[in-house]
């Protein structure tokens, strides 16, 4: 890992960032550039983060270009079935040797001086090589920059910059446990649609604490979506919902069917009630392989939203996952995914595509309302009055606890307990202060 | 009506329908639409080049129709009315206070289909203004025009988006 160095005026102030319970933080997380620039090399520089998904990758020479905090990366398939991944920048001038999005390439040429490397990140060729570097290049010395790690998780990508970072499943921990729920209820796991692609003048944490564990908005701020009598709507028995902390900096919130639901009476509680027919048929005919795959425990698991410290968010309740990619200090890039499973029919896959967009990506009737409140708190944090106080997250705090069916800490929903979970592992890994 | 009557009579159709959606009247701009109609934004993407350029591969359309795409909207005449609805609460936020907005629709081309319906391709050219959002958005809309008795009703629309990023924090204007 490169040396990091940190200001002795911020190693004096960390203490005043996040209280030691998580209770509140402060508003400059959202805006300061001097905090941003450490983020990138303490979250950013060490965390593993979500690249996208192998069905991207379907054969030697699949290639996909992505993010790892602002920085341009590839993802590659080589000729052994191996994905790697490397800064996308050519080793002469830096520039970015792919240009699009993805598809099946055996080489990387860049357009500057044409340099050329493999999907492996080899340099194999270099114009002018015997009569301008006189055979003299080290050709082995001057490959693409591998990302340190890649590891995979049921089909999703990760990568880290830090190669002695622990293994992606022991920073997931109990958090995969979880992540089977929507990654591997069915043999065939899950595909990928999209990614839509857009940009908000919001910090990266204030989206990825939203996702995380702010179910306090959802009757507020996306009231336009719901009927005024939807509580008298839903026929018992109702499921009842809970915000769990699995690990450090990841959480999720879950609505928990009782044992006495029927899968009927799942569906006809959740976000599929108005489904067409042939959705519904296909969630019911399934529930059996899933209960066999999860068992009973998790079949009755329906999450609704999540973070994978520190940039997976995910809306499961609505199909979704996306990487949150910081640009700058006050601006995110989402790139938001429709995840469905491998094996379902196609018209249910395009039925769930189109109703995921409807409520999540910058035309859905949910996220539409997000916005403008992830700018208006990174904003506010820019107020030289409004900073200098903090803000309150303090909603459940001491009142989380344990169960021996759910692992992990578990909140009432509403709680802010996946918040407070966030900003601790965010200054742990920052400042190096027990979370 | 002539070649040139028919140009004009969309063109006055289409800056119609930019004013109503400029002016908010969301439900006169519904009566605009065909029971059938199908309305979409796809999401767009770079597109791999081969070598020689394949031109099949390098065209607008091979961006839109990707494999794997996910469109930003996707709605028959319910869906339009639902997104019409919740703009139309107390409570969509994200137009609360509203977006001031001007459409602009220029480039206008008519292709006869089959005498019922006109094919009908455009240039648009959006500016919102709200709170420290400047936005500018252009896109190329094809539309089918249906022929009725008082006019046309939008059949069907694709808006092809000039952007891969879009550089806005939401899509909440009706396009």
């Amino acid at each position: 890992m490169a040396s990091i160095t940190i200001s002795m005026e911020l190693a004096m102030t960390y203490r005043n960032l996040v209280a030691p319970d998580g209770g509140w933080v402060a508003p400059e997380i959202f805006s300061d550039q001097a905090l941003y620039d450490l983020e990138r090399q303490r979250i950013f520089g060490r965390s593993w983060l979500w690249l996208g998904h192998e069905c991207q990758l379907p054969q030697p020479g699949s290639f996909l270009r992505t993010l790892m905090g602002d920085e341009s990366v590839i993802v590659t398939r080589n000729r052994d079935g191996a994905v790697s991944a490397f800064l996308n920048a050519c080793r002469h001038r830096g520039f970015e040797v792919c240009q699009e999005d993805r598809g099946v390439a055996h080489r990387f040429q860049c357009r500057y001086h044409g340099w050329t490397y493999g999907a492996d990140g080899a340099l194999i060729g270099v114009p002018g090589e015997e009569t301008l570097y006189f055979r003299e290049l080290d050709k082995r010395a001057w490959g693409l920059i591998p990302v340190a790690r890649v590891e995979t998780y049921k089909g999703l990508i990760f990568g880290n910059f830090d190669l002695d970072a622990p293994s992606l499943i022991d920073d997931l921990g109990d958090m995969a446990w979880y992540l089977d729920i929507l990654l591997d209820r069915r043999a065939g796991g899950v595909v990928v649609l999209g990614p839509q692609r857009w940009r908000i003048a919001a910090n990266w944490k204030v989206v990825a604490e939203n996702h995380i564990g702010d179910e306090y908005h959802i009757g507020y701020a996306h009231g336009s979506m719901f009927p005024p009598d939807l509580g008298a709507a839903r026929p018992a028995p109702l499921p009842f919902a809970r915000e769990i902390r699995p690990a450090p900096g990841h959480g999720f919130g879950v609505d928990i069917y009782p044992d006495q639901a029927t899968p009927r009476d799942w569906l006809s509680n959740g976000p599929l009630a108005m489904a067409p027919a042939h959705v519904t048929d296909y969630l019911l005919e399934i529930h059996e392989e899933t209960a066999q795959r999860l068992g009973d425990q998790r079949a009755r698991m329906a999450p609704i939203h999540g973070t994978v410290f520190p940039t997976l968010g995910m809306v499961p309740f609505f199909n979704t996952f996306r990487a949150i990619h910081p640009r700058g200090p006050r601006e995110v890039e989402i790139w938001s995914y429709c995840v469905v499973d491998r094996d379902a029919p196609e018209p249910v896959k395009r039925w769930l595509a189109d109703y995921s967009a409807r409520a999540f990506g910058p035309a859905g009737g949910f996220e539409q309302d997000d916005a403008g409140n992830w700018t208006a708190v990174t904003r506010s944090s820019l107020g030289e009055q409004a900073r200098r106080h903090r803000l309150n997250f303090q909603m459940g705090l001491g009142h989380e606890t344990r169960s021996d069916r759910y692992p992990g800490e578990v909140g009432l929903t509403a709680s802010e307990i996946n918040q407070r979970g966030f900003y601790l592992r965010w200054a742990r890994e920052m400042f190096g202060v027990a979370a | 009506m002539s070649e040139l009557e028919t140009w004009f009579a969309v063109q006055q159709w289409l800056a119609r329908e930019a004013r109503l959606l400029d002016g908010r009247q969301f439900d006169q701009w519904l009566e605009l639409l065909h029971r059938d109609v199908r309305y979409r934004i796809p999401d767009r993407s770079y597109r791999t080049q081969t070598e020689p350029r394949d031109f099949a591969t390098w065209s607008v359309d091979a961006e839109i129709a990707p494999e794997h795409g996910l469109a930003f909207v996707d709605d028959d005449l319910g869906g339009l009315q639902r997104r019409v609805a919740r703009l139309q609460s107390a409570m969509a936020w994200a137009e609360t206070p509203a977006s001031m907005t001007r459409r602009l629709v220029g480039d206008v081309i008519v292709d006869s289909d089959d005498g019922a319906t006109l094919s009908v391709v455009s240039a648009l050219f959006v500016v919102k203004a709200r709170r420290d959002e400047r936005v500018l958005l252009t896109a190329e809309r094809r539309d089918r025009l249906a022929i009725a008795t008082n006019g046309y009703q939008l059949r069907e629309r694709l808006v092809v988006l000039d952007a891969v990023e879009l550089p806005t924090e939401n899509l909440s204007l009706i396009l």
